[in-house]
């Protein structure tokens, strides 16, 4: 059961990526940095933190036995979010050299990530 | 829409399968109070992801194969969220030093092995390709 969670979350999650991805490509131009990844990685961090906040209180670090946690914790925003991607981006624009651009890339993305989690985390824990 | 249909159906499968193995990673080190199953995974899959943008640069892949593996599996398989709540909870328990070493070795070394994956994957399409056209 533990297992089907996971995938299904999951799947969803990624599809949710690929075309959330898709979708601010075709609005928004990718010139100086990738920012349809760094939009769906936001969203996502934004997503779990609300969600950790609201069910939780905290970063529930105990909770693989919780059929919720898996499916919208690890399953569904953790595949909504990716890391490989930005590797790869990032990489891609040291490769071309393009210093500041990389540097603001991974500020936004890391930064933005953990800022957006916290502020959604201690937003729901009010309610 | 048949092969959009297809692309989507390979996503999900990849996703679905790169979670699993997420989850079964961090099944093993939960009881670390570091989360190293979360730099385990986003480390390799940059590694991965690399090696697969470099082959794909050299070597005609399906998209649904291409976006499966990529979109799918190594996005589902890696995550920003779940780094983000450990450096919350790091910070939290009042081990600045420690969220910091994560974000460093997240940082370096998912941008240092997706570079090397990049070149491992176009020396390995490539020999591939001469191979292919040696018989």
């Amino acid at each position: 059961m533990n297992v089907f969670l996971v995938a299904l979350g999951g799947g969803a999650g990624a599809v949710g990526r690929y075309l959330l991805g898709l979708w601010i490509k075709d609005r928004m131009p990718q010139k100086k940095i990738p920012t349809a990844m760094l939009f769906v990685n936001l969203t996502g961090s934004l997503g779990l933190g609300l969600f950790f906040g609201f069910i939780y209180n905290e970063v529930p670090i105990l909770a693989y036995n919780d059929p919720l946690f898996l499916l919208v914790g690890i399953g569904f925003f953790g595949a909504f979010t990716t890391f490989s991607t930005f590797s790869i981006e990032t990489s891609a624009l040291l490769q071309k050299k393009k210093w500041p651009e990389a540097a603001l890339y991974t500020a936004l993305t890391i930064g933005g990530s953990i800022a957006v989690f916290l502020t959604g985390m201690t937003l729901m824990t009010l309610f | 829409m048949k092969s959009k249909l297809l692309v989507i159906a390979a996503v999900f499968a990849g996703g679905a399968a790169g979670t699993l193995l997420r989850y079964v990673i961090n099944l093993q080190t939960i009881t670390l109070l570091f989360p190293l199953g979360t730099i385990i995974e986003n480390l390799a899959g940059s590694l991965l992801l690399g090696f697969l943008t470099g082959w794909v640069l050299v070597k005609m892949v399906p998209s649904f194969v291409k976006e499966g593996l990529g979109v799918g599996f190594c996005g589902g398989f890696t995550t920003m969220s779940t780094l983000a709540a450990d450096t919350v909870f790091l910070t939290e328990g009042g081990s600045l030093y420690m969220a910091g070493l994560y974000l460093i070795i997240s940082l370096t070394g998912g941008v240092t092995l997706a570079i090397a994956g990049m070149a491992l994957g176009q020396h390995a399409a490539h020999k591939k390709r001469e191979a292919g056209e040696g018989a």
